[in-house]
């Protein structure tokens, strides 16, 4: 009978897919479970860790503190070993009583870039719960060849309409709020709320220049295929992935300064493997897991310890000679209260919304 | 006719699972979201407050707005391809090659519906094809932006749709009585007369099943407005999203939720003349 | 004549139309380089190569499948029990209940998905994919019932009847009388359950952790970088599919159904 025939062709399916799932997973034997930035799936970065020490890491990618703190929120306590936070928001987690504290003595704090080392945001109450692992900027990206170098010397470009439907967002709110508010002559750790309106009139000014408000890989996307030849909080991050395939892809630090990004590696209180956990940050901040980190295959950025093994090449891509120049003219990301935070994203919306 | 009483219980058997599905991982998780929305972050206690922002904030406001408009130029356009399109492959294929045919226009529903978007964009680009194709044969002298767009968004939307409807209409017109042709015909009606007052109004319930399944399903559709639509502006899904991933805010996203929902029911009780659910 | 002709031109536009970003996405996953826009440099078959070897992408694809299959033959079944019920039964408050099976499609699948998010949480049960196979369950379910029920008529009734008359038990009566005779709305509520289910993106998205289905995998790909992998991806999907349905033709339709 035809049905039964179905019947059958179907049963042999699902046990023949039944057996293949069920090979797949019975492999998995000690495992870390990392809530990172795409920069951490790289193959390229996991395999030694895995390969010397026989275990599986399993990564789940966010973009944005707040996306990774939510996907804490919505999980079970053990659930996660390590973290990749944003340096200025290693104190949210501890706040929230995630992280655990980190051995000072087994990590390698003394080589890192000085400052970088951002001790004010990753030690609290004498207490150490992050340690910077890579850096860049948000800044101006743009296509050299299509736009004039000179004008991305200043941040007011951001509103220069010269530059209008050519230009494109990085959709976070966080550094592009903190350009706009340089641009104004406001430092980042000085914002208030007062300051929000003229932040987003910079902001809709903006806007209306802008061909799209884009995130991680559609910011490097519109700059390669020239959707966009300006990447408003674009940096090194953007331009040096794909620097062998596009080299006229370039970034600049304006007269009037940068966001700095620096993202820290945390452990979490209720991992189930502390000891591995620590393994893991050990082996990210070595240098050869630092060089493996600088240049993994979602963005690029600079190795927050001094001893990373990078080559010649890849020095040259990254500017790392170039790095305590801007680093002086460079500010770290806002770090609003809850309160302030919130306004920060109805703002963002607003912009987003804007005709 | 029914069989009234006999046995009972194999009919409660029959029909329980299905309905114990529908209350424990539809009902109930509703009511909880329900109760969420009501329980605002960061306050305590029950409070409106998620609905008045959602009333009050322009912006939100405007993503309900944004979102009935795409939805339903998407479904009017989708509509209005797809029905020659189905009536072409019910009526104008030979019988032999029909299932052939309705299988081809549906196949790319097997391509992932995130890489298709992912295509529509690159499709859409500056560089490519579809501009470099205009720019090449002259009718353009420079490329014109559709990528990131809501026309972008719109095309991805219908892309997908036509092909619904290509389904629904056909399936819709090939069980119709070729006798009610015959009839019109016989009657003296010409092919116009005989679509306009006899078929159409016949397949009114097929294709008013179909364009509020589109209707539904685009308006609460996350991946092409997000891929294709870069941005520029954001609809309720999009925000609704963005509660959740960016703010873990669930009891905001809760409410705006339960507001498209009372959206779509609106458009239900609108369409609810045709869209019983009948025995043949 | 022109009708013809025009209908002709309309049904190759049509058909070019929905092709389009196949044609380009096969084309490009032959990409030699870096990114799928033009030019075309190639061909190249290191994406193929690539995914082949990207274990997260395969494990997803062997997940989607499992997901899509055991949810959807759950789907078809409360379906077609809960069909035969209400059809053949004389149930109380029959027109409510069969409202509330079907309520599900008009709730779009963010919202269920993060209703079932809220309870999830709140029960304690951990992401999985599981929890994802409930989700495509409850959106299926609906659709399997719609079609079935549509198709429940008064001459089934009369087969069944002479059956029990003849000594069959209920479920033998359901087993081998019912559900043949219903075999192409069985079918057809099953292809399309496989369909919703094997390409939903965010039910799995809001309800997985690690093991995930192919779209959330595709989406975290194109979010590590856009690379011409995820075309070779959708053409290597695509190409099972055409042989899927080829073998469908071949097995299910070889003798029409009169």
């Amino acid at each position: 009978m035809r049905s039964s025939r179905l019947c059958r062709l179907l049963a042999g399916a699902s046990f023949g897919i039944l057996a293949l799932w069920g090979a797949s997973s019975a492999n998995a034997a000690d495992e870390l479970n990392a809530l990172v930035w795409c920069d951490h799936s790289d193959p390229n970065l996991l395999q030694p860790f895995e390969e010397a020490n026989g275990v599986k890491v399993n990564v789940k990618e966010f973009e944005g503190t707040g996306a990774g703190l939510a996907i804490v929120e919505q999980s079970q306590p053990g659930d996660w070993d390590v973290m990749v936070i944003d340096s200025i928001d290693v104190r949210r987690g501890v706040d929230r009583g995630l992280f655990a504290e980190l051995p000072e003595d087994k990590l390698p704090f003394a080589d890192l870039f000085p400052e970088v080392r951002m001790d004010d945001m990753t030690t609290i109450c004498v207490k150490r719960y992050g340690i910077t692992e890579k850096f860049g900027y948000n800044t101006i990206g743009f296509n050299k060849a299509k736009v004039d170098p000179n004008d991305m010397q200043s941040l007011a470009v951001l509103t220069n309409e010269k530059y209008k439907g050519r230009v494109a967002i990085y959709d976070y709110y966080l550094p592009v709020i903190g350009l706009a508010a340089m641009s104004i002559g406001k430092k980042t750790s000085d914002i208030t709320e007062a300051d929000l309106p003229a932040i987003k009139e910079v902001l809709l000014k903006m806007k209306a220049n802008a061909k799209a408000v884009t995130d991680v890989v559609s910011s490097q996307t519109a700059l390669a295929t020239g959707e966009a030849d300006v990447l408003v909080g674009g940096g090194e991050w953007v331009s040096a992935v794909i620097a062998k395939e596009n080299p006229d892809l370039d970034f600049s630090v304006p007269a009037e300064g940068a966001i700095l990004w620096s993202q820290s590696l945390a452990m979490f209180k209720d991992s189930k493997n502390p000891e591995l956990a620590l393994k893991f940050i050990q082996y990210v901040l070595s240098p050869e897991g630092q060089a493996r980190l600088a240049t993994s295959a979602c963005y690029w950025g600079m190795p927050a310890n001094t001893k990373a093994a990078l080559n010649d090449e890849q020095k040259t891509i990254l500017r790392f000679a170039e790095q305590p120049d801007f680093l002086k003219r460079a500010q770290p990301y806002p770090a609003p209260s809850e309160e302030l935070d919130k306004k920060m994203q109805d703002v963002w919306t607003e912009m987003i919304q804007a005709q | 006719m029914s069989l009234t009483g006999r046995q009972p219980i194999a009919a409660w058997a029959s029909v329980s699972p299905a309905l114990l599905w529908t209350l424990a991982f539809f009902a109930v998780p509703f009511a909880a979201m329900g109760v969420a929305s009501l329980l605002p972050k960061g306050d305590a206690g029950l409070s409106l407050a998620n609905y008045t922002q959602f009333f009050t904030n322009p912006s939100y406001w405007r993503s309900l707005t944004n979102s009935l408009e795409v939805t339903l130029i998407v479904t009017a356009i989708s509509v209005l391809l797809a029905y020659p399109f189905a009536w072409i492959l019910a009526f104008g294929v030979p019988e032999r090659w029909q299932r052939l045919a309705l299988m081809l226009a549906v196949l790319p529903f097997w391509t992932s519906y995130v890489v298709r978007s992912y295509s529509w964009l690159l499709v859409l680009a500056e560089k490519g094809i579809i501009n470099d194709t205009l720019l090449g044969i002259g009718l353009l002298s420079e490329p014109i932006q559709i990528a990131n767009t809501r026309a972008a968004t719109v095309i991805g939307f219908v892309h997908f749709f036509v092909m619904l409807l290509t389904l629904t209409i056909f399936a819709n017109l090939k069980q119709l009585s070729p006798n009610y042709r015959k009839a019109a015909a016989d009657l003296g009606a010409g092919p116009v007369r005989s679509f306009i007052h006899v078929i159409l109004p016949l397949t009114l319930p097929g294709i008013m099943v179909g364009a509020f399944l589109t209707f539904v399903l685009a308006i609460g559709d996350y991946i092409t407005p997000q891929i294709l639509g870069g941005n520029n502006e954001l609809l309720m899904p999009q925000l609704i999203m963005m509660q959740i991933g960016r703010r873990g805010d669930f009891a905001s996203a809760s409410a705006l939720s339960i507001i498209l929902m009372l959206v779509v029911t609106i458009a239900y009780l609108l369409c609810a003349r045709w869209l019983k659910i009948e025995r043949a | 004549m022109m009708a013809r002709i025009i209908s002709t031109l309309y049904a190759a536009a049509i058909y070019g139309f929905i092709f389009l970003p196949v044609a380009v996405l096969v084309l490009f996953s032959f990409q030699g380089t870096l990114f799928p826009i033009p030019p075309f440099n190639g061909p190249s078959l290191r994406w193929y190569t690539a995914v082949l070897n990207d274990a997260r992408l395969t494990d997803g694809l062997v997940n989607s499948l499992f997901v899509a299959v055991t949810t959807s033959a759950v789907a078809t079944l409360l379906g077609f029990l809960s069909a035969w019920g209400f059809a053949r039964f004389h149930l109380p408050a029959s027109a409510l209940l069969r409202g509330l099976i079907t309520l599900p499609l008009t709730v779009s699948y963010l919202i269920i998905g993060m209703g079932l998010l809220i309870f999830f949480n709140w029960l304690g049960m951990p992401k999985s994919l599981i929890a994802a196979g409930i989700g495509h369950v409850v959106i299926n379910l609906p659709l399997c019932f719609a079609i079935i029920y549509s198709q429940m008529g008064e001459h089934q009734a009369n087969i069944e009847r002479a059956a029990r008359d003849l000594g069959a038990k209920e479920w033998q009566v359901l087993a081998l009388i019912t559900a043949p005779m219903l075999w192409p709305a069985l079918f057809a509520s099953f292809f399309l359950s496989m369909t919703f289910s094997w390409d939903e993106f965010v039910i799995a998205f809001l309800l997985t952790r690690f093991d995930t289905t192919l779209p959330v995998e595709i989406w975290n790909l194109l979010r590590a970088g856009l690379n011409p992998k995820t075309n070779a991806v959708g053409s290597l999907v695509f190409g099972v599919s055409i042989v899927l349905a080829i073998v469908f033709e071949l097995v299910a339709f070889r003798k029409r159904p009169q």
